[in-house]
């Protein structure tokens, strides 16, 4: 199920709510989310529940042993650490990337006749992102940066939390662990989550949404007539589209935990204003980037064994970031085009960037932001290059044509508003307006530790925008609605992970 | 008063999404959808195999979709919205001045597997295909043939949008040069838009056909081009009945919910009870010899050519010809005439229904409904000894599908 779905919406959710608000007891109240989360989950394809189910039991179990020996034994411990995060990653690799080293082998002659590739093997939505969530409890727990959870329930709860399930955030079990027992649930924190799951989501119906259109578009003229146009008008929309599509999912599901008492990390830090490719990832699916920092480069030994070493870390975390992303080979070189720019920018091209003036600073950011995204929408990377050679006017009719460039006129004002809100800008001005935000209650910093909210008392001026923030919410929500209705199905971009 | 504001935050969410779901699961489902003309989604078939395939999940979809609570109010919510950001589109309709709306996004076809959506431009192998399908049927049908292809709204009247008339040049150009002299070709698009841009009516603005007026200047194009000049009947040899309120395809489609109606008009000539309308289908059956042969045998017919049903309706259209239908038959009664009179074989899409009944005052009719994909006509001229061919095939047809490539 997707959170941007009529089903979900008008379903689900007064369905879980009302069940989960109903019944006073935290435990039960685990009880509720778990199971709905398994419907939740099992709604397209009931069979990988049992998958899931298996890696979150075998963790679970996993996890008495590590806690036991962790101070004793180190050894043992880590012993039984392997053979926890092998059952998990064993299900990751067979079902995401089987079929992927199959047909890479296929293509050595002598093995094309012996080997075929599995039948019906189809990609559990999400297991990219569980896997990732199961293997930092059973890391931490050997760290002993965290406490072994008895409860099943709780756990499969944490594992399986539908806001966060299926297209991340990242959340690591030590961030929540407390907040699995002893969650908080008011008031404020439940409109601030309502506030946040409506920005998200019309974020994605109205703004993503509306930005695949175009894309769409433009990548479908290239095959009638291929122009510069068309092709900057993919890489634009396609920026746009995966930026509101993935940031608008993260707010949906940190606004739907505050509304069950769950205060998550952040994920999107306006990734476009950045002025180097280093601060894009800063600020671009944080939950990831930390992932792969805390559980893959550090433990390599990140950048404290000298520069040689530093490369090869960084060489090892963006093949896998880009692996990660996919089993096909242009999200290894979309991975690995991210880990080059890296390395160049720290050896030498932050430096020079620092000297240029601001404006050319993000224009390089986000030109080679959006050369990453072709590599990135382009499965097929002949389609690919020919879309990147087209930008500069290789292998096209015309730099554009009459029908493409009233496509884009009448993209304008989409592109105006997705551009600018892609910045702090609307937000800043918004929370200036209400004399505070809005959406501040359950935020946390990146250690998951509480941001206090001031509650310093509204104005005239505040009380009217507080209003006005309620009934622009409704809006959103109203308009949403009304997209869902009449479009046809949308399923977010970063489902197939 | 943040407490205030909380507080009404969460109720009024919780109450949009409670009230939505208990109107959703209380409010009886609707069949059909009056105001876009289909079939509306119903509940799904449950069985644990549909829901392990994910087939169930992906109908409740659209079962919600159609059966949402004030589903066409939303719907025209959505219009205003993409209005307001200044797109002059919505779900591929193109709106322009005065109300008027065109289709500019259509399934183009390049092959059974593969087919395009959304998508302005066309396949030109589409098209020339089509064109070399019909040259090709006129060479060697031995009947006297004339082509009429209607052009899309989005075509007759580019002058109320801005959108660029690039893809009409390029079909217009490939059409108006690729006909061979026996498929008789008559070039609609001048004359349509000359008639367009001097404000005739004659091209709906909610719906994707011509108007009847629209039609009565093909067919004295038609008549022309069939050497019948001086048989044309002027207009006032109709008397004319307005139906107001007509919201055709493209108004559904568009969702613009401000945009007027149409306004549908009938022209009679006062003799339409001594015309019978027959529908015919094709069954096997066992011939003389026990061998199967196929069989022609009405299953309706009815007098004149006018269904007045549908005009109470929402597809207003469908009056002429009792809408869709394969194979049909057009008869005049032999009372007081000398004998039979000459059969013309139609081989059509929507727009030849409201030709219909101006060529009826002249020829016995046998129309086959080409895009349906009846395509072995000339099996059907033996049959019913027809002279002449008219095929009438509306310029989206010829890029979205390849039936008249296989006339034969």
């Amino acid at each position: 199920m997707v959170f941007s779905s009529l089903i979900f919406l008008f379903a689900f959710l007064p369905v879980t709510l009302v069940l989960y608000y109903v019944i006073p007891n935290r435990k039960a109240r685990n009880w509720v989310l778990f199971v709905l989360s398994l419907i939740f989950y099992g709604w397209g394809e009931p069979v990988y529940i049992l998958v899931m189910l298996a890696s979150i039991t075998s963790a679970w179990a996993f996890g008495f042993p590590i806690a036991k020996y962790r101070e004793s034994d180190r050894k043992r411990a880590r012993v039984w650490m392997a053979l926890s995060l092998c059952c998990n990653l064993t299900a990751l690799l067979f079902f995401k990337y089987a079929n992927f080293f199959i047909g890479n082998l296929r293509l050595l002659p002598f093995l094309t006749e012996r080997l075929s590739p599995i039948e019906g093997l189809t990609l559990p939505i999400g297991i990219s992102f569980y896997t990732f969530q199961i293997m930092s409890y059973t890391i931490d727990l050997y760290r002993g940066e965290t406490d072994v959870q008895r409860n099943y329930v709780a756990f499969g709860a944490y594992v399986t939390l539908f806001p966060q399930l299926i297209a991340g955030p990242i959340v690591r079990y030590r961030d929540v662990d407390d907040q699995l027992t002893e969650r908080r649930e008011t008031l404020p924190l439940f409109s601030s989550g309502v506030r946040r799951f409506i920005i998200g989501l019309g974020k994605k119906v109205l703004i993503g949404d509306a930005c695949s259109r175009v894309y769409e578009y433009a990548r479908g003229t290239a095959q009638f007539h291929p122009t510069a146009a068309a092709a900057w008008m993919v890489v634009i929309f396609y920026t746009l589209h995966i930026y509101y599509d993935f940031s608008g999912y993260s707010d949906m599901a940190i606004g739907l935990g505050r509304m069950f008492g769950f205060r998550f990390l952040e994920n999107f830090n306006y990734p476009y204003i950045s002025s180097s490719i280093t601060e894009f990832w800063r600020r671009w699916h944080m939950s990831l980037g930390t992932w792969f920092k805390e559980y893959v480069y550090i433990p390599l030994g990140g950048n404290r064994a000298g520069r040689l070493k530093q490369y090869r870390n960084i060489a090892i975390v963006w093949f896998l970031t880009g692996f990660w992303h996919g089993a096909s080979w242009n999200f290894v070189l979309w991975g690995v085009y991210f880990g080059v720019l890296l390395m160049l920018e720290k050896t030498f091209l932050l430096k020079v960037l620092e000297k240029l003036p601001r404006v050319f600073r993000h224009l390089y950011a986000l030109l080679f932001i959006g050369f990453g995204w072709i590599l990135f929408s382009f499965t097929d990377l002949r389609a690919g290059w020919a879309c990147f050679l087209s930008l500069f006017g290789g292998g096209v009719e015309a730099f554009s044509t009459p029908v493409v460039g009233y496509e884009f006129l009448r993209a304008l004002p989409l592109l105006a508003v997705a551009a600018i809100g892609a910045t702090p800008l609307p937000k800043r001005i918004w929370d200036g307006l209400c004399g505070c935000d809005w959406t501040a209650e359950g935020a946390v910093d990146e250690k998951g530790r509480e941001i206090p909210v001031s509650d310093a008392p509204l104005g005239l001026r505040g009380k009217i925008f507080g209003v006005l923030t309620t009934v622009l919410c409704a809006g959103i929500l109203l308009c949403v609605t009304a997209y869902l209705v009449d479009s046809t199905f949308s399923p977010f971009l970063y489902f197939i992970f | 008063m943040k407490k205030i504001c909380n507080l009404a935050t969460a109720v009024l969410f919780s109450v949009v999404i409670l009230c939505f779901s208990a109107a959703f699961a209380l409010l009886p489902d609707n069949a059909f959808s009056d105001e876009e003309n289909r079939v509306l989604a119903q509940f799904p078939e449950f069985t644990w195999e549909r829901l392990a395939d994910g087939s169930f999940s992906a109908e409740i979809n659209e079962y919600f979709a159609d059966q949402f609570p004030a589903r066409d109010l939303l719907v025209g919510v959505k219009g205003v919205t993409e209005t307001l950001m200044l797109r002059g589109e919505n779900n591929g309709v193109l709106l322009g001045r005065d109300g008027q709306l065109a289709v500019r996004r259509f399934k183009v076809y390049k092959s059974r597997l593969e087919q395009t959506d959304d998508m302005d431009y066309y396949y030109e192998d589409t098209l020339r295909l089509n064109v070399e399908g019909i040259n090709a049927w006129a060479a060697e049908n031995g009947m006297e043939t004339v082509t009429v292809l209607p052009p899309r709204t989005v075509d007759i009247a580019s002058s109320a949008f801005s959108y660029p008339d690039e893809i009409t040049r390029a079909m217009h150009g490939t059409l108006a040069e690729g006909f061979t002299d026996e498929a008789g070709f008559i070039d609609l698009l001048p004359l349509f838009r000359e008639k367009y841009d001097a404000g005739e009516y004659v091209f709906l603005r909610t719906d994707h056909h011509w108007t009847t007026l629209g039609a009565y200047y093909a067919y004295r194009e038609i008549m022309k081009a069939f050497g019948m000049e001086d048989e044309i009947l002027p207009p006032e040899a109709f008397s004319t009945e307005e139906v107001p309120d007509f919201y055709g395809t493209t108004w559904s489609r568009a969702g613009y919910k401000f945009v007027g109606p149409d306004v549908l008009e009938i022209w009679t000539a006062g003799d339409e009870e001594r015309f019978t309308t027959t529908c015919l289908s094709e069954k096997m059956e066992k011939g003389e010899d026990g061998k199967p042969v196929k069989a022609l045998s009405a299953y309706r017919s009815f007098s004149g050519w006018l269904v007045r049903d549908y005009l109470e309706g929402k597809d207003k259209y469908g009056a002429f010809l009792d809408g869709t239908h394969n194979i049909q038959t057009v008869f005049r009664d032999t009372e007081g005439t000398s004998g039979e009179r000459e059969r013309l074989l139609i081989l059509k899409d929507s727009f030849a229904n409201t030709l219909v009944p101006f060529l009826a005052q002249h020829f016995d009719l046998v129309i086959l409904n080409l895009a349906g994909g009846i395509t072995d006509a000339s099996r059907y001229a033996e049959e019913f000894g027809t002279e002449r061919a008219l095929i009438v095939y509306n310029w989206e047809n010829l890029i979205t599908n390849t039936n008249p490539a296989s006339l034969r």
